[in-house]
């Protein structure tokens, strides 16, 4: 196990500097200015000429590796030992100013929308394991019967409806309708629960689906009836002897699914006002905010990749046959 | 303990611990998230806007929602009654004018502090000016500030100064050379630009020309002060090019320190912002709220949910898809929390006035009588009853009638009535005669009229206003036009290099005088994106400049809009922007309904 991690680990940085090159080279390409707002009224070009040149955005190629040492910490370790010349008093990891959001740094705003997307993903994978592994083992005890056509129908409601269209009904049933919860606020474990709901349901509804078919494979195999044979309770049977081996297609598609809570809520935090990075995804897109978006795809990569480093490693923990790999 | 129990006992727990671990892993960072989370007590109201603020350095604003927390937070040399618009004082207690109505002597008053306890100085004006007026900055509305005596020239001479810096060789550009540049900048601000502390209470300001909006503009946010220390603190000069650095961390709390009624107590990004009392400013009876908090809602809906279920006690502006409903069942009488304001700004479509589209072809839009014809031949009516169906009123000029007092106070003018028959005419005077019966009209050398592109940018109403204008045009004018819907980015892109022959376009005024709207026409202005240049037109935008009196500038800037909204048509304007505010009249006070949609934070309450 120790060697697959190692192994992984050293991937990682190519993995991520791959991804990085490729949105640096779309994102330079896209029209307009990178210093200026559209709606705005427009300053002088000097000043255009100057703030582009204080930035470095008249030059891709200074930019480039400029913004690489400073967000990857390399220019800070370069000068610990001399090497390179970095501000006193700047952040390791420093990601540069917003172009857009003109008083904060890239460093702030991501260190006061990532953790809420963080919790909201958890919120949602928690929330996706305890419904979707439910229903999956619910459905596969009896294939066919009620119960099981019963998650089905949910499962594909729970993976067709977008999440804007279950959001906006669950807001309207719940905090409008009911007086349940409150509209457009953060803050506490109940502000949470409605999107965090929402943006499991589709996950939710793919891991019954992988853990129904993996339910029913080990139901039907020898260890099983061998298990009952022995004159195992049927909740031992199931839930230490098939539930155990069934899991595992769940455990690996946990790492990606985590990941894309995380940072795929934009539509979820849009809905009930979650203050979470997911806009900020799409918005420095849109405003050509050059180093927020440089500096979201590299924490969304490496969190994508670190993600899925993890599964990989529970994944061996859990299942001793992958050590051997 | 017997082994083999305690074998037995691994083997059951071993495998639920290693399934149940990855969930308590979840739970508890979640939990840990939430609770570094603090709660704060509610505030006194709470108002939904639908973007965050982008800056609290007044230099730098240019936003509504900015503006609006800078008249909370800070105080500038003199304010505004917002209904009205009157100039009040503020800071300045009294001022002085020159008999040539040039200089402007503003008297502070001894009690006014900013929040860490600090004197508010003359001083302080001055600093805060020369900031903006510093390339470096990258101000908004640094170009406002050229009506300053020496303003403009300075602007220009210190972009040369970084310019000339930045071609020294790379052993004489080190820190201590940049600072000396700054400080010889400094030094010529303060010899050659009329803005002068000429005691710790006294401030100066000499003009080019008398200005009759001068005390408008100080009143105006982006001329408010900053407290020199705390922004000085985090300005450094960038050794390689020579140029000012300001970082921002001072409009943080707790580092910002302001002098108006409000300070800033907390300000999450894209989240919230907390104002509560300033314990020095020198007017605590003013205040009619102990505190107000700003919750950026960008989600339309939400807002209205928002408002409904009673979080928020004031919509800053509705702005959902069923308006038009909403506006239906106030009507009705079903509500009564939909309240309109007329806005200081006109929508309209712009016409691109070049001689030649950037692809090489001939623009038709070039001639003058073409786009007179394309303006006679919209139905305005229809488009506000039947597309908009949002109530605004149809606008004829590009300056909302009665907005700025003394100008065309008599609605004298009128720019051009719907008058489909008389459009055809006048598009057949320009040599565009439908000759071979096809419907289309052709011109002299028998070319049919070219498609008329519509750029406008997506996701946006503007879609069916284009749709609707192209109809009205091909019934009127036989004239056919095809949709161009691009991302705002590529929409801006395309407005700067003319590469359209329709846009869709606004403006929004700054401040109470016309030239906020006419100069968009000027030739070469930034914000001229038609390519509209007309010597009469910019001739007597001068004129008006050097006018002897403030009357007979005003009739010549009435002429000026009566040229571009009756006879040269740069724009084709549709209707004048209303906003909808959502409270509720009978416990909400203070919202001013003035055009200018300037409201004072200080002067709102929730009452009962």
């Amino acid at each position: 196990m120790t060697g697959l991690v190692l192994r992984r680990l050293l991937q990682t940085p190519f993995i991520v500097l791959a991804v990085y090159t490729i949105t640096f080279l779309l994102a330079w390409a896209l029209p307009g200015s990178a210093v200026v707002n559209d709606e705005g009224r427009a300053p002088p070009a000097e000043v255009l000429e100057a703030m582009e040149a204080q930035y470095n955005l008249d030059n891709p190629v200074v930019f480039y590796f400029d913004y690489l040492g400073n967000a990857t910490g390399v220019k800070w370790l370069g000068s610990k030992f001399g090497l390179m010349s970095y501000p006193a008093g700047a952040p390791i990891f420093n990601f540069g100013p917003s172009m857009r959001h003109v008083d904060w740094t890239v460093n702030e705003i991501v260190g006061s929308t990532l953790p809420v997307s963080v919790a909201l993903g958890l919120g949602a994978i928690t929330i996706a394991l305890i419904f979707g592994v439910g229903l999956g083992v619910v459905g596969a005890l009896k294939p066919n019967s009620f119960a099981d056509i019963a998650t089905l129908i949910v499962a594909l409601v729970g993976i067709s409806l977008p999440s804007f269209l279950t959001g906006t009904a669950l807001l309207l049933l719940f905090p409008v309708l009911l007086g349940i919860g409150r509209v457009g606020a953060w803050g506490s474990l109940g502000d949470m629960f409605l999107p965090a709901f929402t943006l499991s349901l589709p996950f939710a509804a793919y891991i019954a689906r992988l853990t129904r078919m993996g339910m029913i494979d080990c139901l039907g195999a020898d260890y099983i009836r061998t298990a009952r044979a022995k004159g195992a309770s049927e909740v031992r049977v199931v839930l230490k002897h098939a539930l155990k081996n069934a899991f595992l297609p769940v455990l690996s598609y946990l790492g990606p699914a985590a990941a894309y809570a995380m940072t795929g809520s934009f539509v979820v935090e849009m809905v009930f006002n979650v203050p979470g990075i997911g806009q900020h995804f799409v918005d420095a897109v849109l405003n050509k905010d050059l180093f927020l978006i440089m500096g979201v795809v590299l924490i969304f990569a490496t969190l994508l990749v670190v993600m899925n480093l993890v599964v990989d490693a529970l994944y061996a923990w859990v299942d001793p046959r992958i050590k051997a790999v | 303990m017997d082994v083999r129990a305690k074998l037995a006992g691994q083997r059951i727990l071993t495998p639920m611990l290693k399934l149940v671990a990855p969930l308590i892993l979840l739970l508890s960072s979640i939990a840990a998230v939430l609770l570094t989370d603090s709660p704060a007590p509610p505030a006194s109201y709470v108002v939904a806007e639908r973007t965050d603020i982008f800056t609290l350095d007044p230099q730098r604003m240019e936003y509504n929602q900015d503006l609006r927390t800078c008249y909370a937070i800070y105080e500038g040399l003199a304010r505004w009654d917002n209904d009205t618009f009157a100039i009040l004082p503020a800071i300045a207690e009294t001022w002085d004018v020159s008999e040539d109505r040039r200089t402007y002597t503003f008297h502070l008053r001894d009690d006014a502090k900013w929040s860490n306890g600090d004197p508010v100085r003359a001083h302080d004006f001055v600093y805060s000016w020369r900031r903006a007026l510093m390339p470096d900055t990258a101000a908004a509305y640094s170009g406002m500030y050229f009506l300053i005596e020496g303003a403009e020239n300075f602007f220009g001479w210190r972009s040369e100064q970084m310019a000339e810096y930045g071609k020294r060789g790379a052993g004489e550009r080190t820190s201590e050379a940049a600072v000396a540049l700054r400080r010889a900048a400094e030094a010529h601000f303060d010899e050659t630009v009329g803005v002068r502390a000429l005691d710790e209470r006294t401030f100066e300001v000499r003009l080019v020309r008398p200005t009759s909006y001068f005390l408008d503009l100080c009143a105006f946010g982006p001329f408010y002060p900053v407290h020199p220390p705390t922004v000085e603190e985090w300005v450094s000069v960038d050794a390689r090019s020579g140029r000012i650095e300001q970082r921002h961390d001072w409009t943080k709390p707790p580092l910002i320190v302001t002098n108006g009624p409000y300070v800033v107590a907390r300000w999450r990004f894209k989240r919230d912002i907390r104002l509560e009392r300033n314990p020095h400013y020198w007017q605590p009876e003013m205040v009619k709220s102990d505190s107000v908090e700003m919750r950026i809602i960008p989600n339309p809906g939400g807002a209205v949910l928002a408002y409904e279920t009673g979080a928020v006690d004031w919509v800053e502006e509705v702005f959902v898809d069923y308006l038009p409903e909403m506006i239906e069942e106030q009507k009705q009488g079903e509500r009564n929390n939909l309240i309109k304001t007329p806005n200081f700004g006109t929508y309209f479509w712009s016409f691109n006035c070049t001689e030649m589209l950037p692809d090489g072809r001939v623009n038709p839009f070039a001639d003058a009588r073409v786009r007179r014809a394309f303006a006679m031949c919209v139905n305005k009516k229809d488009i506000v009853e039947k597309v908009r169906r949002q109530g605004e009123p149809i606008a004829d000029t590009l300056i909302p009638p009665g907005s700025i007092a003394g100008f065309d106070e008599g609605g004298s003018i009128t720019g051009l009535a719907f008058d489909p028959a008389g459009g055809r005419a006048l598009l057949g005077e320009a040599g565009w005669v439908d000759r071979d019966g096809d419907g289309i009209p052709e011109n002299g050398d028998g070319e049919p009229f070219p498609m008329v592109e519509l750029l406008y940018s997506t996701n946006s109403y503007h879609e069916d206003i284009a749709l609707a204008m192209g109809a009205m045009w091909e019934e009127a004018l036989g004239v056919r036009s095809r949709l161009a819907p691009k991302e705002s980015k590529i929409y801006k892109d395309d407005l700067k290099k003319r590469n359209y022959m329709m846009a869709r376009g606004g403006w929004y005024g700054d401040y109470g005088d016309p030239t906020t709207f006419l100069n968009i026409h000027r030739t070469g202005d930034g914000n001229n994106d038609r390519g509209y240049s007309d010597p009469h037109f910019d001739e007597l935008l001068k004129r008006a400049e050097k006018a002897p009196d403030d009357s007979a500038r005003m009739r010549l800037l009435e002429e000026a809009e009566r040229y571009t909204t009756e006879e040269t048509l740069p724009v084709l304007p549709l209707f004048s922007y209303v906003r909808y505010y959502m409270f509720d009249p009978e416990t909400f006070t203070g919202i001013s309904r003035h055009p200018r949609i300037t409201q004072y934070l200080w002067e709102l309450e929730k009452v009962k």
